[in-house]
């Protein structure tokens, strides 16, 4: 089957067509779904194909987040719509205390496929409630697993994964990508959770990416090229259950590693990556891993200052000039 | 107003030096012009003078390379003074470096005479950063394991000078381009003609493979000179007559070169140089003393040790070369007796070799070579007389034994050949 150039967006709507075809299980609830067909017009063409099976809720998260964990208990394959995943905070304890303790806590008697769709980042200049990062809060709580793709071919493989999954996922997509296009094919097909995967073969050293960040390291490793420093890039895609080998057989190869995320910079998921392979590839690493994300602040309303916050190729690639010593 | 310490310019080419002691304590009231601390450049060692009177307050540690006018220290002109430039900046550990020794390329203080060593109670360490430790990748650390290059002898090109993985590489590169030049090579052999051919074609392999590596890298590694003397054998023989008379029938002979053997471990005792090893950037001067033997059975040369020699009695060593030369000559010696000696005897008296100029047995540092003792014509208060005579011949490796301490050694030998007692 042949590839089309489509956008995020309608990769996602794709892939879950796909899905609430094959399984009548799956339902998705949110704010405004049924008339916007999603904020970002991620889930057009369903409320029509579906009826019934998008459902409009009130505005309260925590509702929201209960009743994906209570329909998941039941048998239901619920999929959650934070409409921004800033809003978890208000469905933390469904998401913590619930979503990410009862398998354990029942011995595995019961299963809790859900996922919640989360929408993040900034450059939209939605101001500081609306444009956070908050993955690593999740990656952090056991019980949980943590997607974050980049391209529209992503998206449809991985959303289709989580969706069959059998565990609470959180799903994290930024929103500044929904209209990002990209090569997608017409397959039905599935990238499987906890699987990195290598989208530029580099020698000199490794950028390890997620989201929006994957888009950062190709602009620089572009810009790098032309300084003859062959840049490896790794789209991490899932942060839990995270592909050390894919990382590891890469940083074996080029001795450093540059990590690349837009959260900001401190307890981002960047450390806990810096800690693995300092740990696991010490002997491996020729430099010290750097780190590039965000400035530790809220993310400024104002346009220039937003820029500033956020992190940049040009940073990218002076990270790289560090750990290559060039 | 604290006055600084500076590395001088010792030379038009000199860049930098080794801070290689502090010859006065952190806080020690010091004069004008005492001699503070001691530097070593590739050629010469120069004791740094105070530039004044006051308290000082070292702030480099011993053991690092100091650029030519970096500041090393301060001299504080009173206590206060020296609290405050405490706190700005901390004293620098004085004493020698700890921690694995392949991460340290300064060789270690051997606490000589004429250089009080500061207590590490007035000069508090700090926190190691840089310093003599080799600062290095890891990635760089396990490439240069791998390849067997020593990371002292690669300039880090990283920030701060780290060693970084491009430099293990390019250096691994010009190692081995070196090796190659250099290493034994019996490649290039004179090609067989109608005029010239091999009447028998031998492979160099087992014994006489390690003979040539081991005889190649002596030479190729170590700076080797010859010092001969001769000394008179009247009293050597006479003991050996003693000891011999006394023995029973069959424990093994006195003969000279277990006397020799004895001397030369009581000789090395006062001169420890002799009985030492170069590694890496560092002179290993051994506790023990293992006398290795040379000897030659017609299947190619076997050194045997004698293990902690000076310890041992001359019937001992009698007893021990007696079992030694017995199983070389039935091949029936045990690596672990071939391997890990200090010092060398070779003997060639026997085949009427005067004086001669042996090759250091690699990695020792000396090798004694003992001729033909024999009868010689020998003034003596203005008589002639007849003497007996045994030629000494001493090589050792002179990047870390000055010719004066080689002499003074084997005048040590001589005077306890010529005289036994003194042995005792």
């Amino acid at each position: 089957m042949t590839d089309r150039i489509i956008s995020s967006s309608a990769a996602l709507a794709e892939a879950l067509h796909e899905e609430m075809q094959r399984d009548e299980t799956i339902f998705i609830m949110g704010e405004d779904l049924v008339s916007h067909a999603g904020v970002f017009g991620q889930f057009k063409g369903l409320p029509e194909h579906f009826p019934g099976r998008i459902i409009d809720t009130p505005i309260s998260e925590a509702c929201i987040a209960g009743c994906g964990v209570g329909a998941a208990l039941t048998g239901m394959r619920p999929i959650v719509d934070f409409h921004f995943s800033d809003f978890v905070t208000c469905g933390m304890d469904e998401l913590c205390n619930q979503a990410a303790k009862i398998r354990y806590m029942s011995g595995g008697q019961v299963k809790l496929p859900v996922v919640f769709w989360c929408p993040d980042g900034a450059g939209l200049r939605a101001a500081a409630q609306h444009s956070q990062s908050l993955e690593s809060w999740f990656v952090h709580m056991p019980g949980l697993k943590v997607v974050v793709p980049s391209e529209p071919s992503d998206v449809k493989g991985l959303i289709k994964s989580a969706v069959r999954d059998d565990n609470p996922v959180m799903f994290f997509q930024h929103k500044k990508l929904f209209a990002r296009e990209g090569p997608v094919s017409e397959d039905d097909y599935l990238i499987p959770l906890g699987r990195a995967a290598v989208k530029k073969e580099g020698k000199d050293v490794t950028l390890l990416c997620y989201g929006a960040g994957y888009y950062l390291c190709e602009e620089a490793a572009e810009k790098l090229a032309g300084e003859k420093i062959d840049a490896e890039i790794v789209d991490l895609r899932t942060l839990k259950p995270l592909d050390m080998e894919t990382i590891a057989a890469s940083i074996a190869k080029t001795h450093r590693a540059v990590i690349v995320h837009e959260a900001c910079l401190t307890g981002g998921f960047g450390a806990e990556l810096a800690a693995r392979i300092q740990d696991e590839l010490f002997d491996e690493l020729d430099a010290p891993v750097k780190r590039v994300g965000a400035r530790d602040v809220p993310i400024p309303f104002s346009p220039a200052m937003e820029d500033f916050v956020l992190p940049r190729a040009d940073d990218v690639a002076a990270a790289v000039h560090a750990v290559t010593y060039r | 107003m604290a006055q600084e310490i500076k590395i001088p310019k010792l030379g038009l080419t000199m860049t930098d030096a080794i801070l290689a002691s502090w010859l006065v304590p952190a806080g020690a009231q010091v004069t004008e012009d005492q001699i503070i601390c001691a530097i070593e450049t590739d050629k010469v060692s120069f004791e740094v003078p105070a530039p004044c009177e006051g308290l000082l307050h070292p702030v480099v540690e011993a053991g690092r390379r100091v650029e030519v006018g970096e500041r090393v220290g301060y001299i504080a002109v009173d206590e206060a003074e020296l609290s405050t430039l405490q706190e700005a900046v901390p004293v620098a550990g004085t004493g020698p470096a700890e921690g694995k020794s392949d991460d340290f390329c300064q060789p270690r203080e051997k606490g000589e005479a004429g250089e009080p060593p500061v207590s590490a109670a007035s000069a508090p360490r700090v926190e190691k950063r840089g310093g003599d430790r080799i600062v290095a990748s890891p990635a760089a650390r396990k490439l240069s394991q791998a390849t067997g290059v020593e990371l002292c002898d690669i300039e880090g090109t990283g920030p701060g000078g780290r060693i970084i993985l491009a430099d293990v590489e390019a250096f691994t590169e010009a190692a081995r381009a070196e090796r190659d030049a250099t290493r034994y090579n019996f490649g290039s052999a004179v090609p067989e003609t109608d005029l010239l051919t091999a009447a028998e074609t031998v492979p160099i392999r087992g014994i006489r493979k390690i003979i040539s590596k081991n005889m190649k890298l002596s030479l190729s590694s170590q700076a080797q000179l010859t010092l001969h003397t001769e000394a008179s054998a009247a009293d050597l023989k006479a003991l050996r007559t003693v000891f011999n008379a006394r023995l029973e029938d069959d424990h093994p002979r006195v003969s000279y070169n277990t006397i020799i053997v004895k001397a030369t471990a009581v000789a090395l005792r006062l001169y420890p140089m002799l009985n030492a090893s170069v590694d890496g950037h560092q002179i290993k001067v051994w506790d023990q003393i293992h006398i290795g033997v040379a000897m030659d059975f017609g299947q190619g040369l076997v050194v045997p040790k004698i293990r902690n020699t000076d310890t041992k009695s001359i019937l001992d060593i009698a007893g021990e070369l007696s079992d030694l030369a017995r199983r070389a000559e039935k091949k029936r010696l045990f690596p672990d007796e071939l391997s890990g000696g200090t010092f060398t005897i070779t003997n060639l008296g026997g085949w009427d070799i005067d004086h001669f100029s042996p090759i250091v047995n690699f990695p020792e540092s000396a090798i004694l070579g003992v001729g033909r003792i024999m009868e010689k014509p020998w003034v003596q208060e203005g008589r002639v007389i007849a003497d007996l005579r045994i030629p000494l011949s001493l090589t050792f490796d002179h990047r870390i034994i000055d010719g004066a301490l080689a002499a003074q050694f084997l005048k040590a030998l001589k005077d306890r050949l010529e005289d036994t007692r003194l042995m005792l």
